[in-house]
């Protein structure tokens, strides 16, 4: 043997034995005996929950989705939602709305303790929104800020188990804004202390508390004993079953998957791709598709080509998206075609999903028409000697993952055909949250996602620019088409929506925004949902996904005897 | 004596002050406003801050004054073993990088250790030996040596711990949790350092020395190991130094296929969030590290070769 053939036979050994390893046994008729023995189950108590996440937040208290997953833990809010869209009291035990729908008052559920022992009451809501809204950086809170500050007046206690909000206008979202994860309550001390503290050792009234966070590993959460606000979305009414969540950081795909099948976790976050078809096969899979901006392309309308509206659409006509979703999700995520929301919104308009479907002779058309019309060797159109280059520009493993990147590759291979030249831009998540590549002009196409629970999102992401009192423009870096949308008639009709409180009218209104914004101006192409999901072992039952975000909830989660 | 350390200490000075320079430095030049990406970081959304809140930011962290103002009070506080707060944490960093540091180094060692057991057996049994077994286990080396560690680490995982659960999936800080982590690491490294062993090994095996021993009537196996070996490793030992240095970055991939606590996590974390108190402090560190590597290094060597300790 020589030694060339040593090393290929080392190889391919190796290779088989990666190979084979890969085959799995199980089945449909396991995952039926433990789902018939999960219903049958009493919920026991005691034991802690193996939990396998993703992302690791920098911070315990962000307003970033991903902490958001776990602050619901340990954070409490106002007021929860269900899948109906009915809003169901969470801290607040009741609430009633002015006739002139400007002035919100709601009753806080007495003798609610944070952990730390202080009492939850008014001051403790005021102190808390005072904090969002704090022009210190460092504690402000984004999320909030953006849906409620500019409707908000002033908020009022006139005692200990009651808070007033005094809004400027009528706002019908600010329900369902405050339903979202980001408005749950510190304790007023902690938020006295600042980030430094909540970082690691927040404090809130919720189901767990937060023992140790141990960095790059997990965040061990501990029953709350004295728990007594659970939320009307949850069944068991007082304190956790469980001991304990070990929250744990498994980043790597094949280690978190590995974890659920070795038993080493109970419950897996994020269910890789190559393993949805597996995963349904054996295991209870809860998904939740978040609401809210889906994941789409905004295409910049401030300068060409994508002033054009042809050229618009011809790049909507360009690429088969369907298909190149189903492609690299393989099931775990579904398609999105409407851009303008995402398919769990109750506002969704389904028919707009294939408004844009796959035509490249259309595209060809639209671009003839748009002038458009000189081809180079590759068949790259240009216009008076300007080539039609589109650059995307996007976050890659903040924004995009892995498997989005490969979406956009499939966009710029088939938008070639039809003439675009389309150029990748990744950018590190710390250079695109620096602003690198997404200032105006530096982008024709820009990817992106905002969760919401429903069509309240309309006025972040389509806000106008504002400007300051010297005359400077702020752009609105949500509104990545720059589409001005007072000037297309589209701004009117979300601040008409936010302010109507008849159901049907207000429906009506917007989905009159989504038609114009997906129809008339063929500013946003749509792509996929910001999807959750998770694999549940068969020792574990009663986990659920919240019907605002898809945040897990543990109240109700016991371990079933005997497994 | 005193007077060679004083020249390492110097040294080690040195280093760490290029180090902390070239981090700052780079740091300057990265593209995008400081202030704006610690408050799109915090607030995990992009946006565009008002003057106002990055006014406060740039006070703060003194991002308005000159380089040099800003320089110099970097290395005064680093002088006072200061490493700073760190942005997105909002946590001493020395506070963040002792709590991790510890699982990383148990790694790195271990993996070292790992890698000189498996490439010492390699080499004493099989090299200037002409049978299937020595060739196979060269051929091993030359495969090994080019593997990425992160390909090895998740083969290991899927064959030893998803499919027969004998090794846990998430590696934990104990013994047995240890051993995938630190043997992916060192397979490539035990087939580097077993192919320059091996060279040396064939070398010295031809020496007037070797053939005067076995006169003398030694076992071939006595010989190897008192008289050849000892000859033959020296330029392992060198590259050891530099190896515990590699070891440490393989570290931060390897730690994440195995869910392992310790400071790769925060690196790749402080890195994405351009968190420059962190890195830096995570620079400094595998500076320390490299340094004392070294100075091990050279311990070894003198131990190793008498020749050198009168030098």
């Amino acid at each position: 043997m020589t030694r060339r053939s040593t090393v290929s036979a080392l190889f391919s050994a190796l290779l088989a034995v990666a190979v084979c390893a890969c085959g799995s046994g199980g089945g449909s008729s396991t995952k039926a005996a433990a789902l018939g023995a999960k219903q049958d189950s009493k919920p026991t108590t005691g034991g802690t929950i193996e939990y396998g996440h993703y992302q690791e937040p920098p911070c315990l208290v962000t307003t970033w989705v991903q902490t958001g997953y776990l602050t619901r833990q340990y954070l409490e809010q106002l007021i929860t939602v269900d899948e109906k869209g009915e809003f169901l009291p969470w801290l607040a035990e009741s609430w009633d709305i002015s006739d002139d729908k400007q002035t919100y008052t709601f009753h806080l559920k007495p003798n609610v303790k944070f952990t730390n022992g202080e009492p939850f009451n008014s001051e403790a809501v005021k102190v808390n929104f005072d904090n969002w809204f704090s022009t210190d950086p460092t504690r402000r809170n984004g999320y909030v800020a953006f849906h409620v500050e500019d409707h908000i007046d002033k908020i009022e206690t006139p005692d200990d188990l009651t808070v007033v909000f005094k809004l400027k206008h009528p706002h019908h979202p600010f329900l369902s804004a405050l339903s979202q994860y980001a408005f749950g309550f510190l304790a007023p001390s902690v938020v006295k202390a600042g980030p430094e503290e909540w970082c690691v050792r927040p404090v809130g009234t919720g189901p767990f508390i937060v023992e140790k966070w141990n960095r790059g590993t997990n965040v061990v959460l501990k029953r709350n004993p004295n728990y007594n606000s659970a939320p009307g979305d949850v069944e068991n009414k007082g304190p956790a079953y469980v001991d304990g969540i070990n929250w744990k950081f498994l980043k790597d795909n094949t280690a978190r998957w590995g974890s659920l099948k070795s038993g080493q976790s109970d419950v897996i976050y994020d269910i890789p791709g190559v393993n949805w078809a597996e995963a349904n096969e054996r295991y209870e899979v809860l998904r939740h598709i978040t609401g809210g901006r889906p994941s789409q392309l905004a295409l910049a309308t401030d300068h060409a080509p994508f002033d054009d509206v042809k050229v618009r659409k011809a790049f909507q006509y360009a690429s088969d998206r369907r298909k190149a979703v189903e492609t690299v999700f393989q099931g775990a995520v579904p398609y999105n075609g409407n851009g303008a929301l995402s398919a769990s919104s109750p506002e969704h308009l389904k028919d707009l999903e294939d408004y844009y479907k796959y035509d490249p002779a259309k595209a060809n058309q639209l671009l003839d028409e748009a002038g458009w019309t000189e081809k180079d060797a590759d068949g790259i159109r240009s216009k008076n000697g300007k080539k039609l280059t589109v650059r995307i520009v996007y976050g890659a493993g903040s924004i995009i993952s892995s498997d989005g990147s490969e979406f956009l590759q499939i966009v710029q291979d088939q938008a070639k055909q039809v003439g675009f030249d389309v150029q990748l831009k990744p950018i590190t998540t710390a250079d695109f949250f620096a602003g690198k590549g997404r200032q105006p002009g530096e982008f024709e196409i820009q990817p992106g996602y905002w969760v919401a629970r429903s069509a309240e999102i309309f006025q972040v992401v389509w806000k106008p620019d504002a400007k300051a009192d010297d005359g400077t423009v702020l752009p609105n870096a949500n509104n990545t088409s720059r589409l001005q949308t007072d000037q297309v008639g589209i701004w009117q009709l979300v601040r008409q929506a936010d302010q109507e409180y008849d159901d049907a009218k207000r429906t009506a209104l917007y989905e009159q925004v989504q038609r114009k914004l997906v129809e008339e101006q063929a500013v946003t192409v749509g792509a996929y949902p910001l999807t959750v999901s998770l694999a549940l072992s068969e020792r574990i039952t009663g986990i659920k996904l919240n019907a605002s975000i898809g945040e897990p909830i543990f109240n109700d989660a016991y371990f079933v005897k005997g497994k | 004596m005193a007077a060679t350390v004083l020249k390492r200490l110097a040294g080690a000075v040195l280093v760490l002050w290029a180090t902390a320079t070239f981090t700052f430095v780079v740091q300057l030049f990265m593209p995008g406003d400081r202030a704006t990406m610690i408050i799109n970081t915090q607030a995990g959304n992009l946006q565009n801050p008002s003057p106002e809140e990055i006014a406060t930011l740039n006070e703060r962290y003194g991002f308005d004054d000159s380089y040099l103002t800003q320089y110099l009070h970097y290395l005064g506080d680093l002088a006072r073993g200061d490493l700073g707060v760190s942005y997105n944490q909002h946590q001493p960093v020395t506070e963040i990088i002792a709590a991790q540091i510890g699982p990383t180094i148990v790694l790195t060692v271990s993996a070292l250790i790992l890698a000189w057991v498996i490439s010492l057996i390699i080499t004493v049994l099989a090299t200037g030996r002409d049978n299937v077994w020595s060739r196979a286990a060269t051929g091993f080396q030359i495969v090994t040596a080019a593997l990425p560690p992160y390909w090895i680490g998740t083969i290991l995982l899927v064959l030893l711990a998803v499919q027969t659960g004998i090794f846990p999936v998430e590696g934990d800080t104990s013994v047995i949790g240890l051993i995938l982590p630190a043997l992916t690491l060192a397979i490539p490294l035990s087939g580097f350092l077993g192919q320059v062993t091996q060279d040396e090994f064939e070398r010295v095996l031809e020496q007037p020395f070797v053939t005067s021993s076995r006169t003398r009537g030694m076992g071939d196996l006595g010989v190897r190991l008192r008289h050849v070996l000892r000859h033959a490793v020296l330029p392992a030992v060198t590259l050891s130094g530099w190896a515990l240095g590699a070891l440490f970055s393989g570290a931060v991939l390897i730690e994440a296929v195995f869910s392992r606590p310790g400071i790769g996590g925060i690196l790749v974390q402080a890195t994405s969030g351009r968190d420059i108190p962190l890195v830096t402090g995570v620079m400094l560190a595998s500076a320390v590290m490299y340094i004392v590597a070294n100075l091990l290094v050279d311990v070894a060597y003198r131990y190793v070769d008498p020749r050198l300790r009168t030098a």
